[in-house]
């Protein structure tokens, strides 16, 4: 069966922030509005929002109409994906496969997340929808705290040091230096990250992403809906979605992030590429455990070694592999919903050069790896420069 | 809430999870299909109500409905049959709710509703002394 | 003529007791209140913010059905005076947590002697025939007004018992029992209060005496047995004073109560006062010893019964923790802590 070529020809995000005078609705059509600005078709085949908890933190479902709507775009097919923090990720998924298929020729995805209109523990609340509501969240446990448990598990199981950990959210917190719409721009040392407030032992304020609002949108095209085009494109070469069993605690390995181990797997064989032939790679540290374990389960890192490699620089801007070039969820931010959208829009711009300061030279190849749960689903996505 | 939590009091009082019947593999929470052998032939089993923390953690910040019972421990306990359960941990001298130590389950107050609304209660555990 | 005794007699099969880890230092309450001292007694049992009469009951009542191994309970009454709900019965929550639905269930009240009257009523329904087995609970996470008299003693606790037909398996056979009561109001909590209120002196004579002296006497009087056919005697204990002297009264020594005095060390858990006591005593009584027991509730009245200790009791031993390791098992918390656990603090 004979598939098309599907590009990202075009994106918009908005900078991730408290943005207490924009909306849910403010933000997705702002960021969608920059992506379509770049595409002289402007009309899309299909569109389709990545969002998490709009019903809770807005009242508000129904996003695919509503977004669709205010672009003024009534007729077009729209609709959300849920996917807990993988929406995002998930939602490009559908859309790429849509347009790979020949079914449509070009897809609007966006990714919109309003955390900051709700009270901490409602966010807390919020986010724990991820997880069992019957069993996890009936027993007062934060996603946060399953995380400090994987955490815990992770440094006593596999001799992992505090410093150790600490590693990822420096890298991240130095890349977004110069990312012009990252949340915190500010570099850090391992040391504030070890002694930073103490969230659920031992995962410490500076080991987890923050709250914030931001809205991305990446443009899916084939090639008869480019052509003619002179923009500088980013190619999908491939995608997969994977699914775990629902509670870390239900897993035979909890170090075994098996979702993502086989959605990287999936997206790398489709893309008929070796794992070393990637660039660069954004990965999804909601917490820095999450990011190490997240690097073992893509077989850049023994296990066990993901932190401890991240502090020998292997990950570092200047290494063979960089990571979270724009930093990360941890310093570049986490509207979770949106988040999955925003790696994909930083992958387009490093293969399509315009990453500025955080450019990796002569960037080919880049992937992007969107959980949500503890790895319960993984979306990975791979990306070359379009020929 | 209340049905939400009411339809399930079994499996929060007497930690009723799942038994499989082709290969005998235990679970808790409870399964539709078993993850061990993937047989739909699935019966209610309770579980043993001892086992050992595998991991643990504090909890300052816990879910809404949650603050009248922090600071807690929360940990991921294997339960003799090999199930593993994510519970709290509580009333236990200090320094001895660590990684490896003997728990049995008992019962407590899970969530409240405020003043006026109902209590749910369910499983617990403390470290065996 | 006023003695109760059933056709067929029932006996205690099974007992739990349960008290919370936490204690408080009497010095504590009176450091807040008065600037050093104590109360009469040592320390209290306080539980924790997420424990209640309906949990502490399911604890007491699981060791009580481990240790009788009944499978069918016909009867489950709590006796209490701080239920969780005014409105939905502790017994129904305590039935589904032991999985018995074909069963009686209800709370009682009757203050600080709701435990004994829970065991009078399922020994009637067991010594009837209606029943096999029924369980009786007294327990309380009572609570004084801040400041009062009563906070030092107020606290939480009690005991469970699977009451069924007599053998010599049983653990101790309920020989007979009576009951004393008059209207008389020492000790009261309005509807809708949040403390109870009581009066001072009067307390004692007219209530705590009067009642188990009246239910005790009668006793005596009718079965013709004398303090010193007792091998311990058990009595509900307000604080450490009253029961020391009730006993010396009614001719009890020192050496007859001593086991079931637990009150300088865990207060006055109520309705699980009594129960309690007769518990800590079971922990060590041997076959054929008797046992007196008297509660108090006010309101008022007073239960008395004669048990008598069987062979079974020997099975018992090491099934559950006994009341001395519980007691033992305990860390000590600070006013300011004890206030947040029992919700006393206003937000």
């Amino acid at each position: 069966m004979s598939r098309s070529k599907v590009y990202v020809s075009s994106v918009g995000f908005t900078d991730i922030a408290d943005h207490w005078n924009k909306s849910l609705l403010d933000l997705a059509v702002e960021a969608s509005r920059s992506a379509l600005n770049g595409w002289s078709k402007k009309k899309p085949d299909q569109i389709i929002v990545g969002n998490m908890f709009s019903a809770v933190g807005a009242r508000q479902e129904h996003l695919g109409a509503i977004v669709t709507a205010g672009l003024g775009l009534m007729g077009t097919p729209a609709f959300k994906v849920e996917a807990a923090c993988s929406s995002g990720g998930s939602a490009f998924n559908v859309g790429y496969n849509l347009v790979r298929s020949g079914a449509i020729e070009s897809a609007l995805i966006v990714g919109v997340e309003k955390m900051r209109d709700l009270e901490p523990e409602e966010v807390s609340q919020a986010l724990a929808m991820a997880e069992s509501a019957e069993y996890t969240q009936f027993v007062g446990a934060t996603f946060a705290a399953l995380n400090g448990l994987l955490a815990r598990y992770y440094m006593e199981q596999l001799g992992v040091t505090r410093d150790e950990l600490s590693s990822i959210p420096v890298i991240d917190h130095a890349n977004a230096v110069n990312a012009k719409h990252a949340q915190f721009r500010k570099a850090i040392s391992p040391e504030v990250v070890g002694r930073s407030q103490m969230i659920a032992d031992p995962l410490r304020l500076f080991d987890c992403a923050p709250v914030g609002d931001g809205a991305a949108a990446v443009l899916l095209a084939n090639d008869s809906a480019v052509s003619g085009s002179k923009r500088r494109m980013a190619e999908v070469l491939g995608g997969k979605i994977s699914t775990n069993d629902f509670s870390i605690y239900e897993r035979d390995d909890m170090l075994d992030f098996k979702s993502t181990r086989m959605a990287f797997k999936g997206a790398m064989q489709e893309a008929g590429l070796a794992p070393g032939k990637l660039s660069l790679v954004e990965i999804h540290d909601a917490f820095s455990v999450v990011g190490a374990l997240s690097l073992e389960a893509m077989g850049f890192s023994k296990r066990g070694h993901g932190s401890k490699d991240a502090k020998a620089g292997k990950y570092s801007p200047e290494s063979e592999l960089p990571i979270n070039t724009f930093g990360g969820l941890k310093a570049r931010g986490h509207p979770v919903g949106a988040t999955g959208v925003y790696q994909i829009a930083e992958a387009y711009l490093q293969l399509t050069d315009q990453a500025g300061k955080n450019q990796v030279e002569g960037a080919k190849y880049a992937a992007t790896q969107n959980i949500g749960g503890v790895d319960t689903t993984s979306a990975v996505h791979v990306f070359g420069r379009a020929a | 809430m209340e049905i939400q939590h009411w339809r399930i009091r079994d499996r929060y009082y007497r930690l009723v999870g799942s038994k499989c019947m082709q290969c005998g593999a235990e679970f808790f929470p409870p399964v539709y299909t078993c993850k061990k052998c993937g047989s739909e032939k699935i019966k209610d089993k309770e579980m043993p109500k001892t086992g050992r923390i595998l991991a643990y953690t504090i909890l300052h910040e816990p879910l809404p409905g949650f603050e009248a019972q922090a600071p807690f421990y929360l940990a991921i306990v294997k339960l003799e049959n090999g199930a593993k359960i994510l519970t709290q941990v509580v009333d236990s001298p200090e320094g001895s709710i660590k990684t490896g130590a003997k728990v049995r389950a008992t019962i407590r107050r899970a969530m409240v509703d405020g003043d006026s609304g109902q209590i749910i209660y369910g499983y617990k555990f403390v470290v065996e002394t | 003529m006023y003695l109760m005794q059933s056709k067929n007699h029932a006996a205690i099969l099974g007992y739990g007791a349960y008290i919370p880890y936490y204690r408080l230092p009497t010095s504590e309450i009176a450091r807040v209140w008065k600037g050093g001292g104590s109360g009469p007694n040592v320390e209290k049992a306080v539980a924790a913010a997420d424990e209640d009469t309906v949990t502490m009951a399911i604890e007491a009542a699981r060791g009580a059905m481990k240790m009788s191994g009944t499978e069918r309970l016909g009867a489950v009454f709590v006796g209490t005076e701080s239920k969780p709900y005014a409105v939905k019965p502790t017994s129904t929550i305590v039935a589904q947590a032991l999985g018995q639905h074909h069963t009686l269930a209800a709370d009682i009240e009757f203050a600080c002697k709701a435990g004994t009257e829970a065991m009078q009523i399922v020994t009637g329904l067991v010594g009837s025939g209606m029943i096999d087995a029924g369980l009786a609970i007294g327990m309380d996470t009572a609570q004084g007004r801040p400041g009062d008299d009563l906070e030092y003693t107020a606290a939480s606790g009690g005991a469970a018992f699977v009451i069924g037909k007599q053998s010599k398996n049983a653990v101790a056979v309920i020989d007979c029992s009576t009951s004393y009561v008059s209207d008389t109001g020492d000790f009261w909590r309005r509807a809708h209060e949040r403390y109870p209120r009581h009066l001072s002196r009067f307390t004692g004579e007219p209530a705590y005496f009067f009642h188990i002296e009246s239910a005790v006497n009668t006793l005596f009087e009718e079965t013709g047995h004398k303090p010193s056919d007792f091998k311990y005697a058990v009595f509900h204990q307000p604080n450490p004073r009253f029961p020391v002297e009730v006993a010396t009264r009614l001719g009890f020594t020192m050496d007859q109560i001593k086991t079931g005095l637990l009150n300088p060390l865990i207060g006055n858990t109520y309705a699980g006062s009594s129960p309690i006591g007769l518990a800590a005593v079971l922990d060590e009584a041997q076959p054929g010893d008797r046992i007196l027991l008297a509660s108090f509730g006010s309101g008022a009245g007073s239960d008395a019964f004669c048990l008598e200790v069987e062979d079974g009791i020997t099975r018992t031993r090491g099934v559950n923790p006994t009341v001395k390791s519980m007691m033992e098992r305990s860390t000590r918390i600070d006013y300011a802590t004890y206030s947040k656990f029992r919700d006393k603090l206003e937000k």
